[in-house]
């Protein structure tokens, strides 16, 4: 046995960039937001190399939860080529040593900017959810002590109290995107800013969400087959944005989530925003044989 | 022929709130010492007193705002038993939701005041957990209609409104739910004289169409002899005097309720 | 037709980047040095605000980042993440601190006296031109006094303490890890007194320095008297498993008392941080001082300056907006479409 034995040469970086007391950390809080399904859980966020309010929030789950024999996801807006998106995927890579892959279907882990991919995901598979604001009662509270003590409490009159007065006011609820969801029957969070259209995909889902806010140091979850109910009012339904009747321009696909490119002639065209669902389609429509999975929605719905 | 004669049947309501034994100090301070009421159902308990009387103190522990050194507060409802003021936190909410109203002197305290005047009916009957929108807009409507509310500003925001219209959106969240108490603090003071006798008006009806259980805290005699069937006199946190509105006004025994009274009369 | 095969965005980032990187072109270790002996108190301020003393690290950081501050403390906290713990060194005693500059606005004259130090305090500040022309600026000499300066002094608020004027702080005697410590745990309030100092020693001066003299114009109650402001080097003392103490070397400190009348005596702020920035400590002590009763939910409450001076939160969030955002952004606008075709009627009487 020698000095030489003994240790390791100094490298600038742990395995997975994080320290040890900071994967310790995310971990037991992971574990206790599971836990208490849809409860924010405080948590030391660590700074890492990328800016906050850039996805260090998820940036830290997926890097605690990384090893090389996970395969990665990363999509921004549901593209896997958006900026922000190929810079994580390539820091993850890079760190890790861990595979990376476009197609959901081959993804262990996803790390998702603000949308949930069309495919349905399973239960060997994890969602870690980028979130800037973990707090749905800001609107209402902006100071999060109280909130906290509000959540404490089931203390949420003052959130159903603003729905009612979107509905009086413009007739419908204005909320659009972070739709305040029930999780469990007990505690209300925020989905992160997805879409209407992906909140349902959350309820009773097979796979696992980790929502994680990084500068706001919280983390929150919602486990497998776990209640996640958007807040509304028993006689006025929850409504999903009206893509139902639309068609992907490039790829033929119909009835998704897309994303509008406004023309020059003042119309607008769709492309499905999920980008990778997208190309696929594309390729099938070329004859190429792939797997396309099985979707939440079909033509445009999902079945309840 | 035969008469049968029944003995006559003497029912004995019991009351529905009692209050027993409560003390309250804040440092050096007796706020409240040894005070014990009870309000029987449908019946109007008025509280007279100057400031520094205890009386406002007194209706906040009612509303669990605050726990006093000592006492007991109970209501005979079903499904509530024991010391209230020893509830815990939820308890303690869901029982002031949905059987406790309350209107402060200054509507402040009482409302949202940039919420609609709807909404902050609503908010009652959510905070209570009703999930339909059309039965919240028809029992706010419902509410403030009963408090003689203008319906055509339904949805303006207290802010906007008049004191008098404020202490009507207080009334109209406070019997929302049909609570079993509803706590007046001062409701009317502070208004115009003219406005002060139209809700008054609205207070009387209300409580004789509804036989609503109230407890009114005032300085006022006049507001206390309108509404109130018993009066409570307090003064340095004790009650000097209790008894019918009508016997404590022309017969006062204690020599601060006389005080009280002749200085008025 | 074949599928999409160019992914633009891989290339775009890589190009990107190196456009900015290209305006410094070849970084060595002599640049290093020069940043490092040319700007030493813009070194100071990132460490400070960094929480991490290196003054090599902090001048790579800066060399590296071409001076963009916020960019050059995100990279040294990144890698402080990423360094292991070894230990926690001892407390740094008031009176044991080197000190260079130390001055009071409370009194004319204090035991240890004024000393005035390093400062640009009384200097005129004109633009030395000439230097552009080539004629180098050689700073004349300093001339020491007589009497050197003590090397340590002990504090204003000692002596106002035996006189009854300030009740100073309680300390708990808490020591290594049992001090709590804002990087391993979530920052609650209200805040344990450690994670408010530390939260402080590492805020943005800018926004340190917004808030406090919002503060100092009126938005405080306080209106604070410099009790003390100091800058010293703290000797750095670790203690060895097997016992032996030994010093792992000095850093340079600076620290602010600030005071104002709160009743019948003086309350009392503090603030420290690694490095010389005076400004930021006068500030964060003043911000201290007010937020003591300050009220739930205003600006003078530490809920409020602590989250907002935090640089990297505040920034990586304020440049965060120029992240796409179009399918929230379609959301809305989904929203108000519909709302827009459907007017509501009036509330019926």
């Amino acid at each position: 046995m020698s000095l030489a034995n003994l240790t390791k040469p100094w490298a600038p970086m742990s395995y997975g960039f994080l320290d040890a007391s900071a994967k310790r950390e995310l971990r037991r809080k992971m574990i206790k937001s599971v836990c208490v399904p849809g409860c924010q859980m405080p948590y030391a966020s660590r700074e890492v190399p990328m800016a906050r309010g850039w996805g260090t929030g998820g940036l830290q789950v997926s890097l605690t939860l990384i090893n090389p024999q996970i395969t990665v996801k990363v999509i921004d807006q549901g593209a896997d080529d958006s900026v922000n998106a190929a810079s994580i995927r390539r820091f993850l890579a890079r760190v890790s040593g861990a595979p990376t892959t476009l197609d959901t279907l081959k993804a262990d882990l996803i790390q998702s900017r603000h949308r949930i991919p069309e495919e349905v995901l399973r239960e060997d598979q994890v969602l870690v959810l980028q979130v800037p604001n973990p707090e749905p009662l800001r609107s209402v509270q902006p100071n999060m002590s109280i909130a906290r003590q509000m959540h404490g409490d089931a203390d949420y009159g003052r959130m159903w109290l603003q729905l009612y007065e979107q509905i009086v006011r413009s007739g419908r609820v204005m909320q659009g995107a972070s739709y305040p969801s029930m999780v469990n029957g007990r505690h209300v969070m925020t989905p992160s800013p997805i879409p209407r259209w992906d909140v349902p995909k959350l309820h009773m889902a097979k796979h696992l969400t980790i929502l994680s806010a990084g500068r706001e140091k919280r983390i929150f979850a919602v486990p497998p087959f776990t209640r996640v109910e958007p807040l509304v009012f028993d006689d006025v339904p929850y409504r999903v944005e009206d893509h139902a009747g639309l068609t992907c321009s490039r790829s033929g696909a119909k009835g998704f989530f897309m994303n509008e490119i406004p023309q020059s002639d003042g119309t607008s065209t769709y492309e499905v925003s999920d980008s990778e669902y997208g190309v696929k389609s594309i390729r099938q429509r070329d004859g190429e044989t792939l797997t396309m999975g099985e979707t939440w929605y079909k033509d445009g719905e999902m079945p309840q | 022929m035969t008469l049968t004669l029944h003995a006559p049947r003497i029912v004995k309501t019991a009351p529905l709130v009692q209050v027993h034994g409560v003390s309250k100090s804040y440092g050096p301070v007796v706020a409240l010492r040894e005070v014990a009421a009870k309000v029987y159902p449908g019946e109007v308990l008025g509280i007279v007193g100057e400031s520094g009387s205890g009386k406002s103190t007194l209706l906040r522990m009612m509303n669990l705002e605050e726990t006093p050194d000592a006492g007991s507060y109970t209501l005979d409802l079903p499904d509530v038993e024991g010391n209230l003021f020893d509830l815990n936190r939820f308890a303690r909410r869901i029982l002031c939701a949905t059987q406790i109203g309350i209107v402060y002197q200054n509507p402040h305290l009482g409302l949202l005041m940039n919420h609609s005047s709807s909404g902050n009916v609503a908010e009652r009957l959510l905070v209570a957990g009703e999930r339909r929108f059309a039965v919240l807009r028809e029992k706010a409507k419902e509410a403030l209609a009963a408090s003689e509310f203008p319906l055509e500003r339904l949805d303006a925001p207290p802010i906007e409104l008049s004191g008098g219209m404020q202490q009507r959106v207080q009334l109209a969240k406070a019997i929302a739910l049909a609570p079993a108490l509803l706590l007046l603090d001062e409701p009317t003071t502070g208004l115009d004289v003219s406005v002060q006798a139209l809700v008054l008006d609205t207070l009387k009806r209300l409580q004789r169409d509804r036989k609503i259980t109230m407890v009114i805290v005032s300085h006022d005699l006049g507001v206390i002899r309108t509404l109130a069937d018993r009066v409570m006199v307090m003064r340095r946190g004790e009650v000097v005097e209790a008894g019918l509105v009508d016997q404590i006004f022309q017969d006062p025994q204690h020599a601060y309720t006389q005080q009280l009274v002749h200085a008025k009369l | 037709m074949a599928y999409v095969a160019t992914r633009g965005g891989e290339r775009a980032i890589e190009q990107s980047e190196r456009l900015f990187r290209e305006a410094m072109g070849k970084i060595d270790a002599a640049r290093v040095s020069e940043v490092k002996a040319a700007l030493p108190y813009l070194v100071d301020r990132v460490m400070g605000e960094a929480s991490l003393y290196d003054e090599d690290l902090a001048a790579l950081a800066l060399t590296q980042t071409g001076g963009e501050l916020y960019e050059a403390v995100l990279v040294l906290r990144a890698w402080r993440t990423t360094q292991p713990r070894l230990c926690v060194a001892a407390a740094v005693e008031q009176d044991s601190l080197f000190t260079h500059r130390r001055i009071s606005a409370a009194f004319k004259d204090i035991p240890g006296g004024q000393v005035l130090g390093p400062t640009l305090d009384y200097s005129h500040r004109v633009l030395a031109t000439d230097v552009l022309g080539g004629t180098p600026f050689d700073p004349p000499r300093v001339e020491p006094a007589a009497n050197p300066a003590p090397a340590h002094q002990p504090s204003v608020s000692a002596w106002q303490a035996a006189n009854d004027l300030v009740d100073l702080p309680a300390t708990d005697g808490a020591a290594g890890e049992a001090i709590p410590d804002l990087t391993r745990e979530p920052l609650l309030f209200p805040a344990k007194r450690a994670h408010t100092l530390q939260s402080l020693a590492r805020a943005e001066t800018g926004g340190v320095l917004a808030l406090g003299y919002a503060a100092m114009r009126g938005y405080g109650q306080a209106h604070p008297t410099v009790n003390e402001l100091r800058l010293a080097e703290a000797e750095v003392m670790v203690k060895h498993p097997n016992g032996t103490e030994f010093s792992a070397g000095r850093v340079k400190v600076s620290q602010a008392e600030v005071v104002s009348k709160t009743g019948d005596k003086l309350g009392l702020g503090f603030a420290a941080t690694f490095g010389w920035n005076e400004v930021k400590c006068i500030s964060a002590a003043t911000l201290d001082l007010n937020s003591k009763g300050a009220p739930k939910g205003s600006p003078t409450e530490e809920e409020f300056f602590l989250y907002h001076t935090e640089g990297v939160e505040a920034s990586g969030f304020c440049i965060h907006f120029k992240l796409p955002h179009y399918v929230t952004f379609q959301s809305s606008l989904d929203a108000m479409r519909d709302a827009k075709a459907k007017p509501v009627k009036e509330p019926a009487e």
